[in-house]
């Protein structure tokens, strides 16, 4: 049954492109939003909604007033405008196939991994010579008491090296084409051996050589992730998977990306993003450190990895939902059609 | 209701699994799909979101998965994990760069003449690449691809080939350092905190007492403890294995003929046998070594296998060609000259004190740099030959990226398990089971094996040992060490991985192997080693000091040892010291009467009075030993009878908790029904039906609990209490014995220090006189703060500080400032005298003394334990002791 909802439901390709664009861009604006919530004196959608009536007010709940109400249908006119320009462009652009679409999902997710993976290249290596200068107390000879104080708080420190640093990640990740992530591995390998030859010949350790490799290898995993998905290395239970048809393995893939792939994803989205509490939007509004005092300063770039993680996830999701569900429409030849023997024997055994 | 969703999110959670959609997803997926759902049907049947929840709500619980998720990075105390890429990565370069694979074929070549030589060879490599992939489709396939066309071709019997070839590939599973172990380690280390709660919890609940003491409490495990833990028992599987091959090869020659090696065994063999075996084996020791002995963290050894095998690499990708070796001989050049400057001098950049330690740092920094060089070049030559640099990257941050979602994914799904109750369930279903721990145990071991059939290992470790470890390990009676749970719970898994007909090493093995091996030749030759992991199994289970003794070892030889004063090692230590203090009596005796024989009137008074004391409380040491032995005996005879009494009241307690608990839920409910508008009479009646039955078994329960229970419960306690005094005061008479000793001789052996720090008071009294008395106290200060430094000479800085003091506020008193000075001279000059005289005539004796007491009397105020000692009490720490009548 679920087979045949997806065969009508692949029969309107445009309807399905619609609906990943949406999903994708709701995405997007969800981030954009939570800028407005937690950074700017903007309401927020969600604000705005509730004040028109169409959200449950939460116990605390204000109304809307003077600055707050005009940048809240600022706000409102543009995400409606944005969403209403992704169907046009769907709408427009007849030509693309749902695969097209997957792959355009697929740059974005990998422009998104690209520029988180420079910007904690960047950011890593400026602020641990910025720690170790610090700690030795060289810095006062460089930048001079007022800047080493200033480098001393963790705000100054993430408004003026670590944002302008993940600006130009974005940008180098722009004309940049390859994968990047993936060198994190080796940088790991240095960092921690870097600990290894100071501790044992030079006997020095301190605590931002620990939380440089730290810093490199969450992001080496969560980062990961997405292109891995891409490449099928997630590990399967594959038992009766690798005895699915073609046709079979696309379900499965289709429906787990809806059902249990994009749900993770926004779970983590809205659950770390809902108060100013939360534990995503806490750490970055507070600009949180390591208790080890000389540490670096990046811990609460970490809780953004939790978000760089969640997005291109999602868009991940969103592209593997499109091209499994271009594998229905393909014609394919009727031989296939094994799908209905359920549990045949694991993979090889019967030879 | 929680059961309802509770079995629904099982239900979900295999059909997610089984859809084969990345497990990594599935997990939380179905976590999140069911809390929605629980919370969906709750706001709408019951108004509440999180009504079908045991406790909190949807929201709460959801939380709670993210912030276990982000606790993987977000947490220093889980950064064992970041082993995890590092050894990856070592094991992928290692197998791009062939290494791997030259070590199979010059072992082959090396052991193929004797019989089963080949067979023995593989299972061989199978341990050392364990050691370096872990990842159990990759090393069977590997071997599979290697060494099975090689065993046919040389006429192995065909189920001998695959099974040897799987239960090797298995090995990396339990062969430290295994990424799995990584992952027990953590999972564990939590497991054993909340167990430690548990059990905590448990005590102050039975005895009434605030503080568990510390040696009642759970031994955790790190991923070096895992390591060290893993170590015996997965060398006992390889000599299994082995010893299996080489009788079948003797009995059946024809199953596993020798392999004659068909070249002449000239220099050049030698050389190329050399140079594919060395360098991988050295490298393993290095890593393994540097763990064991205590020296590097888990993380660093992970990065100086990492570094070791891109130096390898580095030569190995570019065979042939010119400047082969230069970057590897550069780089072994560099760690022989720095290990012979660590040897030479203190390299401690921070501490660096004079031309010579200079001159040494400058050399060791051009040597790590000439190291560097050589790494940046091997890096280069790896980047540049068939992008072998790149693949390895790649499959490293994959695989890294493949373990870690899926720990991640685990921590949504059991935070939804708990959510629905399901943990309580999973413990009221393991302890009502009779028979104890070990009916636990094996059920468990039983579930593991089974789920083995369907998960891989690290899906099994991340998702059933938080649940289940906390229980297991919070037992008294068999009061288990995490490392064995978590040894056991690996030799389980791989076994489970080598039974047909699931067993994912057979279905790799199946994958790569050619057609004319049938499947059921690979179900044959697995059923050998199935009974040869049983064997081993059964000699971990029933030894676990194999398992509990390396980790025991190395925590108590390391630099950051316990000292011997630390309450966990007390009953091991003096089970150790007993014996000793009974074949040594008259020794001690005599070394005591003989230093108390010594002429002390030298000293001054309060000292010679501690001194004459300590004699007293050494001679009284036999004494008390023979109190707590006696005490001790006590305790035992009397334990023989009464445990089986003190289970059989203990699990009637439990019971007992049970139904008071239910009563309680009753009694609730009884309350929110009469609030009702209007109160529905038919289940009132019904409440208040169970109530009274409840309350009858509660009262038959309470007088079942026997008469004898009670006095023997207090007469126990009596005794326990008695040994508990007749210990503390064992323990403070050997303190007060050693402790005047140990304070004259450092004295004594200051007596230099002090003969130099003489010159401080020089000159003080022109200062006095001739200086203001700002700068004058200033520099008072100064020498005060010398003096401050030595042993024993107080009162002489206490003058010094008063002669200070005189020339304080308006009107400074240089006479009595004078006065105060020449008393501190005084006091000294006596110091001085009456040491240097006590150290030419005492401190020889002394010296004996000590040597002849410091292991026995003075043990526990030694800084740490000596090797011997360690040893033994390692040995004793790695029994596990029964500790349930504490409870």
């Amino acid at each position: 049954m679920l087979i045949r909802l997806l065969e009508i439901a692949a029969g309107y390709p445009r309807l399905l492109r619609v609906l990943a664009a949406l999903m994708v861009s709701a995405m997007l604006l969800f981030l954009v939003d939570n800028f407005f919530v937690y950074w700017t004196e903007w309401p927020g959608i969600g604000a705005f909604l509730t004040h028109q009536g169409l959200l449950t007010p939460a116990r605390n709940f204000k109304a809307l007033e003077g600055f707050p109400l005009i940048a809240g249908w600022i706000q409102f006119l543009l995400f409606a405008a944005t969403l209403l320009l992704v169907v046009w462009w769907v709408i427009r652009t007849p030509g693309r196939d749902m695969d097209d679409d997957g792959r355009l999902f697929d740059a974005l997710a990998s422009y998104f991994t690209r520029m988180a993976f420079w910007a904690v290249l960047l950011v890593g290596l400026a602020d641990s010579v910025i720690s170790f200068l610090r700690v030795e107390g060289f810095l006062p000879y460089i930048v001079g008491d007022h800047l080493t104080t200033q480098l001393g708080r963790s705000i100054f420190r993430g408004t003026w090296v670590h944002y302008p640093l993940v600006g130009i990640a974005a940008v180098i990740a722009l004309f940049s084409r390859s994968i990047g992530f993936i060198w994190l591995s080796l940088m790991i390998v240095a960092a921690e051996f870097t600990i290894v030859i100071s501790r044992f010949v030079f006997s020095y350790e301190q605590a931002f050589q620990g939380d440089v490799v730290r810093f490199w290898y969450a992001g080496l995993f969560l980062f990961a992730s997405a292109y891995t998905l891409m490449h099928d290395g997630h590990v399967r239970v594959d038992v009766l998977y690798t005895n699915f048809s073609e046709r079979g393995q696309a379900v499965t893939n289709a429906l787990g990306s809806l059902l249990l792939g994009l749900p993770l994803c926004w779970t983590i989205m809205i659950l770390g993003t809902s108060s100013r509490g939360s534990i995503i939007i806490s750490p970055l509004l507070s600009y949180e450190i390591s208790q080890s005092g000389f540490g670096m300063y990046t811990k609460y770039l970490m809780a953004a990895y939790l978000m760089v993680f969640a997005l291109t996830m999602g868009i991940q999701f969103v592209s593997f939902f499109l091209s499994n569900m271009a594998r229905f429409t393909v014609p394919r030849d009727e031989t296939d059609e094994r799908l209905a023997e359920p549990g045949g024997a694991p993979r090889g055994v019967e030879a | 209701m929680e059961l309802v969703f509770l079995c629904l999110l099982i239900l979900v959670m295999v059909v997610a699994l089984s859809s084969g959609f990345p497990v990594a997803f599935a997990l939380p997926g179905s976590a999140i799909i069911t809390i929605a759902l629980a919370a969906g049907t709750g706001y709408l049947f019951a108004d509440d979101a999180s009504a079908y929840f045991a406790q909190d709500g949807p929201s709460q619980w959801l939380t709670a998965g993210i912030t276990n998720f982000r606790s993987l990075y977000w947490e220093v105390e889980r950064d064992t994990l970041i082993a995890i890429p590092l050894f990856v990565f070592m094991g992928i370069m290692l197998e791009r760069s062939r290494i791997a694979e030259d070590l199979l074929v010059s072992m082959a070549q090396l052991f193929g003449p004797i019989p089963g030589g080949l067979g023995i060879s593989v299972v061989f490599v199978g341990a050392l690449l364990a050691a370096t992939t872990g990842i159990l489709g990759a090393t069977v396939i590997a071997m599979g691809l290697i060494s099975l066309p090689a065993m046919l071709r040389n006429n192995y019997s065909r189920p001998l080939a695959t099974g040897t070839i799987c239960a090797s590939g298995t090995l990396g599973q339990i062969i430290p350092p295994s990424i799995v172990l990584i992952i027990l380690a953590d999972q564990l280390s939590n497991a054993a905190d909340q167990a430690s709660t548990l059990r905590k919890a448990e005590y102050k609940e039975l005895t009434g007492e605030f503080a568990l003491p510390s040696e009642l409490d759970i031994s955790s495990a790190s991923a070096g403890d895992m390591f060290m833990g893993a170590m015996i028992p997965g060398l006992i599987l390889v000599g299994l294995y082995m010893l299996y091959i080489l009788v079948v090869a003797i009995l059946k020659p024809n199953t596993a003929p020798p392999v004659p090696y068909e070249g002449s065994y000239d220099r050049k063999y030698a050389i190329s046998v050399a140079l594919s075996l060395v360098p991988p084996l050295t490298l393993i020791f290095v890593v393994l070594g540097s763990i064991i002995l205590g020296i590097a963290t888990v993380n660093q050894a992970g990065a100086i296998g990492a570094v070791g095998a891109i130096i390898m690499g580095g030569y190995r990708l570019t065979q042939g060609r010119r400047h082969q070796y230069t970057p590897t001989i550069m780089a072994v050049v560099a760690i022989a000259v720095i290990v012979m400057l660590l040897q030479a001098a203190d390299l401690n950049i921070k501490k660096i004190a004079n031309q010579q330690e200079f001159v040494s740092v400058l050399l060791a920094g051009a040597a790590v740099l000439v190291f560097v060089a050589a790494l940046v070049w091997s890096i280069w030559r790896a980047y540049r030959i068939n992008n072998t640099l790149v693949s390895v990257m790649v499959d490293t941050a994959k695989t890294t990226s493949m373990v870690f979602i899926i720990l991640i994914g685990a921590a949504m799904l059991t935070s939804a398990f708990r959510a629905f109750g399901g943990e309580e369930l999973v413990r009221h279903f393991l302890t009502g089971l009779p028979g104890g721990f070990w009916t636990q145990f094996l059920v468990v071991m039983l579930v593991i094996f089974l789920l083995g059939f369907f998960l891989d290992f690290i899906e099994i470790a991340v998702v059933v040992v938080p649940i289940v470890a906390p229980i297991l390990l919070s037992d008294t009676s068999a009061n288990i060490t995490a490392v064995w749970l978590g040894v056991m719970i690996g030799l389980n898994i791989q076994t489970s991985f080598l039974t047909p007909p699931f067993g994912f090493a057979l279905f790799y093995l199946r994958g790569v192997a050619p057609p004319e091996v049938k499947t059921t030749h690979i179900y044959k030759g697995a059923v050998a080693f199935i009974a040869l992991q049983l064997v081993g199994l059964a000699i971990a289970g029933y030894f676990p000091s194999l398992v509990n003794y390396m980790p025991n070892r190395t925590h108590l030889t390391a630099d950051t040892a316990p000292p011997p004063v630390n309450p966990r090692l007390q009953l091991c230590i003096e089970e150790d010291l007993f014996p000793y203090y009974a074949d040594n009596r008259q020794p001690l005796l005599d070394a005591i009467e003989k230093a108390r024989g010594l002429d002390y009137s030298m000293l001054p008074e309060d000292l010679r009075e501690d001194m004459m004391s300590g004699f007293d409380t050494a001679a009284s040491t036999f004494d008390r030993v023979a109190a707590v032995e006696g005490t001790a005996a006590a305790v035992a005879g009397f334990s023989g009878g009464f445990r089986a009494l003190h289970q059989q009241a203990r699990r009637m307690q439990r019971g007992l908790d049970k139904l008071e608990g239910e009563l309680e839920e009753a009694r609730r409910q009884l309350v929110r029904l009469e609030r009702r508008d209007p109160p529905p009479q038919d289940l009132i009646a019904e409440t208040t039906g169970t109530i009274r039955q409840l309350e009858t078994e509660l009262a038959a329960l309470e007088q079942g609990m026997s008469e004898t229970w009670g006095v023997q419960h207090s007469q126990y306690k009596e005794l326990a209490k008695a040994d508990k005094i007749a210990r503390g005061q064992y323990r403070r008479g050997v303190d007060e014995a050693y402790e005047p000793l140990a304070k004259l001789r450092t004295l004594l052996l200051d007596v230099d220090a002090l003969e130099d720090a003489g010159t401080i008071l020089d000159g003080v009294d022109r200062i006095i006189l001739d200086e203001t008395a700002e700068t004058a106290m200033d520099l008072i200060k100064e020498r005060e703060g010398v003096l401050s430094e030595l042993e024993g000479a107080s009162a002489i800085r206490s003058a010094l500080s008063k002669a200070r003091r005189a020339l304080r506020g308006d009107s400074p008193d240089q006479e009595k400032s004078l006065a105060q000075l020449a008393s501190a001279r005084e006091l000294y000059r006596g110091e001085l005298d009456w040491r240097r005289e006590a150290a030419s005539t005492l401190l020889q004796p002394l010296n004996a003394y000590n040597n002849a007491i410091r292991e026995s009397i003075g043990l526990r105020m030694q800084d740490r334990l000596p090797l011997d000692k360690a040893k033994s009490v390692a040995t004793c720490l790695s029994h596990h002791r029964d500790i349930s009548l504490h409870f």
